[in-house]
């Protein structure tokens, strides 16, 4: 008999390219997949997991090689791929290494973005397709419960997902530390260049109030606040609008400054000394430098913007590290209650379980007053008829425990642990 | 039985301080929540040991300036609390909680017998007037430490300096939002507490306003706080205001130290 194994096999964005990817996805048919999955000999539980980066099968089985070539034709079987193709692209994950896998994408570190929320949602979704299929049991079951446990641990305990990093999403992080919330703010895009409207879109997603567009081609200007839901001014009017804006984002293509220093003074008076938040994404700089020196008025460029985004990509870095290491440790424990299913240990400690109360109810009922003045022939008969009653009771069990194959047994195993109250051993 | 409480609250003060600045360093946040046990415990201790020594002395054991200290820390730490709820405010907590070790450590070091005040003082504008004056100080305290939180968070912006204490910072906004709301209350309270002084000094000392170095001060520090709200309005936030908080703050503390201990005047030793 071989050892029974997770698996998780399939495509994913580490090695198959998105052409590949797209042939494999299975995106409505997933239920009907999943009971493909059921009635295939070699494989006891499964769950699909379908995101755009990835097509991945999850499985338990007590014969992986064999249950590996089931799962390659399974993924194979829509036609659309070859199975040389798909070999050549394919990601294994046996044993310890499947689980670790689960943990990981449900911790987004396996996401295109580190820290990526997204994935657990997904991950939620591909749980519940196994359970309305029935194609999710004990394994599977617990195996998904602990990846969200993981996912929520390593949410709190590290700082993964809460650090932008892009320069982009740097600048709008950075408004964070001069202005309580948005909500109630305005923004002032200048120009059209890609970078300030990666900005704008991320401002807005804050929920920034209003977003001003202006550019030196008022159409531009107008189309681009058209899809933004902004609000179009020409460019020869920025100075006046510019006492608005709390935070000025400046993505134009202009050889020289589009901001001086005086015109953002001049603002700043008109709107009584407010904090402002300015950042140039434009090569060359659109804002004068000196703009930085004004009272209240926070000047970043794009140099100063990836500064942050790289720290924070670094400690991301840093924060993934802690991720991998609770991700380790339950993937320990999760190991260690699989191995528990064994038949053998789980006999092992119901014995002595069951031993353990025999000597303690004998101990109790021979220190009574009844039974105190037993000699030693009346105990030794008391103690082996106790023996008999345990071993009776416990004989028909273990002998089905023992003669079951091991696709049931492992069940069997978990409900008397269950019912017994034996402690897991994940929880010693 | 008070100087024990004191003493309490001086241990878990300091232990607070540590606790405090070992998170601003780390960024554990189990650190913050003990930091914010320690501060409650010894925030209790301080109102312990008040209440005792009302409960021997009166409330006018409070009039001296060694023990209104304790009653201005133990104050100061209560609207931290209030406040710490907030995220970042570990900076904060972390000038805070020093400065309320140093206040009771003058209160405790200088910890007289409750000597007696003369008759003529104890009317109902002794607490009226001690009251409000000390709880604008406290106010003013928290506003002190919010500035010089302000400025260095102004400091991490403006220089782009990425440094861990950077992340630990509340934002500006936050930060001078709330420095007015407590300068406007701490000026309120103020501007009670002087009035109610000048009727107290009317009934014991027979004049309204007599040059009295406490006075001149007091008047000093009411102007100033007063300018810094009505500055407000044409643009004095942010940078300038807690500047200027900082300033208001500074000026109390001399006037304070140098009345109660290099001329004492009328309001220090025994009132006469």
């Amino acid at each position: 008999m071989m050892e029974r194994e997770i698996l998780a096999l399939g495509v994913n964005h580490r090695r198959a390219p998105v052409e590949v990817r797209e042939r494999v996805a299975m995106n409505d048919d997933v239920e009907e997949a999943l009971r493909r999955l059921v009635l295939m000999p070699r494989i006891e539980e499964s769950a699909i997991i379908s995101t755009c980066n990835r097509v991945e099968v999850l499985a338990t089985s007590t014969d992986v090689d064999g249950a590996i070539e089931d799962l390659v034709d399974f993924l194979a079987s829509n036609e659309r791929i070859t199975r040389e193709e798909l070999t050549a692209h394919l990601s294994v994950f046996r044993g310890r290494e499947a689980v670790r896998h689960v943990f990981r994408l449900a911790s987004s570190l396996d996401s295109m973005v580190v820290g990526e929320p997204q994935i657990l949602g997904q991950l939620k979704d591909a749980y519940t397709n196994a359970v309305v299929a029935g194609s999710a049991s004990t394994i599977l079951h617990r195996c998904f419960h602990k990846s969200f446990n993981v996912a929520k641990r390593v949410r709190s305990e590290t700082g993964i997902a809460s650090k932008a990093v892009s320069v982009s999403s740097a600048a709008v992080e950075l408004t964070g530390k001069i202005f309580d919330h948005l909500e109630d703010k305005t923004a002032m895009l200048i120009g059209a260049g890609n970078m300030g409207e990666l900005a704008a879109r991320h401002l807005l997603a804050r929920g920034i109030h209003t977003l001003i567009v202006t550019n030196r081609t008022h159409e531009r200007a107008v189309e681009l606040a058209a899809e933004l839901r902004g609000e179009a001014v020409p460019f020869a009017e920025l100075q006046s609008h510019l006492p608005r804006a709390d935070v000025v984002i400046g993505s134009t293509a202009a050889e020289d400054y589009v901001l001086t220093a005086p015109m953002v003074q001049t603002a700043l008076q008109r709107r009584k000394y407010r904090s402002m938040f300015l950042a140039d994404m434009s090569v060359p700089r659109n804002f004068d430098p000196a703009i930085n020196e004004i009272e209240n008025v926070y000047l970043y460029d794009v140099d100063d913007l990836s500064t942050v985004a790289e720290i924070n990509r670094d400690d991301r870095a840093r924060e993934a590290g802690k991720a991998e290491a609770i991700v380790d440790e339950e993937v320990d424990s999760f190991c260690r209650w699989m191995d528990g299913l064994d038949a053998v240990p789980t006999i092992v400690a119901l014995r002595n379980k069951a031993e353990a109360v025999r000597q303690a109810e004998l101990a109790k009922s021979l220190s009574a007053s009844a039974l105190r003045n037993l000699g030693a022939a009346e105990r030794e008969a008391l103690d082996a008829m106790t023996s008999a009653i345990v071993n009776k009771l416990l004989h028909t069990p273990i002998t089905q425990l023992k003669q079951q194959g091991r696709r049931e047994a492992v069940y069997f195993v978990a409900a008397l642990r269950q019912l017994f109250e034996i402690e897991e051993p994940d929880e010693r | 039985m008070s100087s024990f409480f004191l003493a309490t609250a001086l241990a878990l003060y300091l232990l607070t301080t540590a606790t405090f600045v070992a998170h601003v360093i780390t960024g554990h946040d189990s650190l913050r929540r003990s930091a914010l046990a320690l501060l409650a415990g010894g925030f209790a201790m301080n109102a312990t040991a008040i209440a005792a020594r009302v409960a021997v002395f009166g409330y006018e054991a409070f009039a001296p300036f060694e023990e209104g200290l304790s009653f201005i820390a133990c104050l100061t730490v209560g609207l931290y609390l209030l406040i710490a709820r907030r995220t970042n405010f570990t900076v904060v907590g972390a000038l805070i909680s020093p400065i309320a070790f140093l206040f009771c450590l003058s209160a405790y070091a200088f910890e007289s017998g409750g000597a007696p005040l003369p008759g003529r003082v104890q009317t109902i504008w002794l607490p009226a007037h001690v009251a409000p004056a000390l709880a604008g100080y406290a106010i003013f305290t928290v506003a002190f430490c919010l500035s010089i939180t302000y400025l260095l968070q102004e400091r991490q912006l403006k220089a782009k300096r990425r440094s861990d204490l950077f992340r630990r910072l509340p934002s500006l906004e936050t930060l001078d939002t709330l420095n007015y709301r407590f300068v406007t209350w701490g000026f309120a309270l103020f501007t009670v507490g002087l009035l109610t002084g000048s009727f107290l000094a009317r009934e014991t000392w027979g004049e309204l306003w007599s040059w009295e170095p406490v006075q001149v001060w007091s008047v000093i520090t009411w102007l100033l706080y007063g300018g810094l709200l009505q500055a407000r309005s044409v643009g004095w936030r942010g940078h300038r205001a807690a500047t200027l908080t900082i300033v208001g703050f500074a000026i109390l503390v001399a006037s304070f130290l140098s009345v109660n201990l290099v001329f004492p005047g009328k309001h220090g030793g025994n009132f006469g």
